[in-house]
């Protein structure tokens, strides 16, 4: 297949472009951004994988990220676990929540779940602030310990995580189990007709989303060496929506790109000032109005028609 | 021997009776349409069958075994597969993965050679050649072969289909019908069909069970029913009966 060798290629482009970039212009500033966007991708192909294939819109991918990041950032700061355990115990704890909203919401149709995930990141957010004593408050947790002393050593880790990630959620997008995901987008009760158990793969879906996620809120745990309520916030979710929109939705790969290009633009946009917010919407607005299918995916799918052409 | 057998099926919504007191039971190997004017239950009865919605009272039974409580996708596996009265393709995906996700629900491990046997059922529906077309782009008639080859890809032992005629032109539906008898005689396949257009149904089916009101009024061979008066009475009111005679209903 030409396309298969050619999407390769073009992983290995992007991928090696990405971790040459910060040996060429040595700046701790540049490494910062580029790893803030990595983890913002971990958590726009995760969304993408579950909310873009079956078209379940999950307006509170906040909430795992959250709960990821207050799961690493307590085990550290409270019981001093190392941030390699904490890792996965992240991903658990995502799970959990994962299930405890995806059971009773996802076997039903209508705007539910939507809603309850929104509701679920608000509530967080919420106990959080309550619960201040514990959890402390609006500053949040701080020192934890950084999972990795080199800040360079630490990108090329949560670049591998999202090459991985990436990687394995696409695998699964293009097997049979990502059929059945967008089959689910189409119609529901023509998949239960054929005997698909939708609801399984449904919550299966929110739960690997959920993990990913969560792994992503522990490794910004670890970067940020603090976590605070504002991880909740439904900015953060709208925010990767965002980018999956701007990447193309249910293409996996594209939500990636749409990750980095946003967060280089909000950083490019700081020179700005008081007009960056009015920039960075119209920019948005522009992409999305005339490009429904997003940017970074067609763009992609369009180089490729290109290359294989010309061979 | 009767492979689904129903027994004293009612379905209230409110006040109304959708399905009422209805019993029937289908052999091995027939065609059974189910006739009946519009809102007389037959999509509901269907929707009972596949589990979709759940009987108030009554029992049926596939194939030897209770189908009270089982979800739909579990009927499915059991062996019942339906099509829906509107065409519902997955849009966004090709032709060939239409049949794929067809066939995946009830392939379990064996997943082998889905691909191949795909594209040997659009081949036999006459959908040769539009494996990769996104189904958006079907006419209306090909849409209608893409539900049956799907409903097809899960192997089932009894087909229901509902209006698999509707909207169609009178030479397709002729295809539709050769179509539909061919499966049924090649792989031993039990058709119900709920239909409306009587001349291409009454030539296809062995039996009919009319419906009205969510009761069984009528039941028997095709010539039978069309000269039960209470059929008639159902489609033209009472006093009208000449009037069917001149036009022959079926």
């Amino acid at each position: 297949m030409v396309g298969k060798k050619l999407n390769l290629a073009g992983a290995t482009v992007f991928v090696a472009f990405m971790a040459l970039l910060p040996l060429v212009f040595d700046s701790r500033y540049l490494i910062g951004v580029l790893t803030v966007s990595a983890i913002y991708g971990i958590w726009a192909v995760s969304w993408d994988f579950m909310s873009g294939l079956t078209g379940r819109e999950n307006f509170g991918h906040s909430l795992f990220i959250g709960v990821g990041a207050y799961t690493a950032g307590f085990l550290n700061t409270l019981l001093g676990v190392s941030g390699w355990w904490s890792l996965p115990a992240a991903m658990v704890v995502a799970v959990l929540f994962a299930l405890l909203i995806g059971l009773p919401t996802l076997r039903l149709r209508g705007p539910y779940f939507a809603l309850a995930m929104l509701s679920g990141a608000v509530i967080m957010q919420r106990l959080m602030l309550i619960f201040w004593e514990h959890t402390g408050g609006e500053e949040g947790i701080h020192g934890i310990e950084p999972l990795i002393r080199s800040q360079l050593v630490f990108y090329y880790f949560v670049l591998g995580t999202l090459v991985a990630v990436t990687a394995l959620l696409l695998a699964l997008a293009r097997s049979h189990w990502g059929l059945v995901l967008r089959a689910i987008r189409g119609d529901e009760a023509t998949c239960q007709a054929a005997g698909l158990n939708v609801t399984f793969y449904k919550i299966a879906s929110l739960l690997i989303s959920a993990a990913c996620a969560g792994a992503g809120g522990a490794i910004y745990a670890h970067y940020q060496l603090q976590v605070s309520p504002q991880l909740f916030a439904v900015v953060t979710s709208i925010t990767i929506i965002t980018m999956v929109y701007v990447g193309g939705m249910a293409s996996i790969y594209g939500p990636v790109g749409g990750a980095i290009l946003l967060v280089l633009l909000t950083e490019l946009l700081r020179n700005f000032g008081e007009w960056r917010l009015m920039i960075y919407s119209c920019a948005l607005i522009l992409i999305l109005f005339f490009l429904p299918n997003g940017l970074i995916a067609p763009t992609w799918q369009r180089i490729r028609a290109r290359l294989g052409r010309r061979r | 021997m009767s492979l689904l057998e129903v027994e004293g099926l009612d379905k209230h919504f409110g006040g109304l009776y959708a399905v009422r007191d209805v019993s029937f039971s289908v052999a091995k190997g027939e065609i059974v349409g189910i006739l009946g004017p519009n809102g007389a239950g037959k999509t509901t009865l269907y929707n009972l069958l596949t589990g979709f919605i759940a009987a108030d009272r009554g029992r049926i039974t596939f194939d030897g075994r209770d189908l009270r409580g089982l979800l739909p996708h579990r009927i499915a596996r059991l062996g019942i597969s339906r099509t829906f009265q509107l065409c519902r393709p997955f849009v966004g995906m090709t032709v060939l993965e239409n049949v794929i996700v067809g066939a995946l629900g009830t392939a379990g491990k064996n997943r082998a050679g889905l691909d191949s046997r795909a594209r040997a059922l659009l081949t036999s529906v006459g959908l040769a050649g539009k494996e990769q077309l996104a189904v958006d782009v079907l006419s209306y008639g090909d849409q209608r072969r893409l539900e049956i080859a799907r409903a097809l890809a899960a192997q089932p032992s009894l087909l229901l289909l509902d209006e698999p005629f509707a909207g169609l032109g009178s030479s397709e539906i002729a295809d539709l019908a050769t179509l539909i008898r061919r499966v049924h005689a090649e792989q031993g396949l039990t058709v119900m069909l709920i239909e409306h257009k009587l001349r291409e149904f009454m030539r296809l089916v062995q039996r009919v069970i009319v419906l009205d009101f969510g009761e069984v009024i009528a039941h028997g061979t095709p010539d039978e029913v069309v000269r039960h008066p209470k059929v008639i009475e159902a489609y033209v009111g009472r006093g009208n009966e000449g009037f069917v005679e001149r036009n022959d209903a079926a």
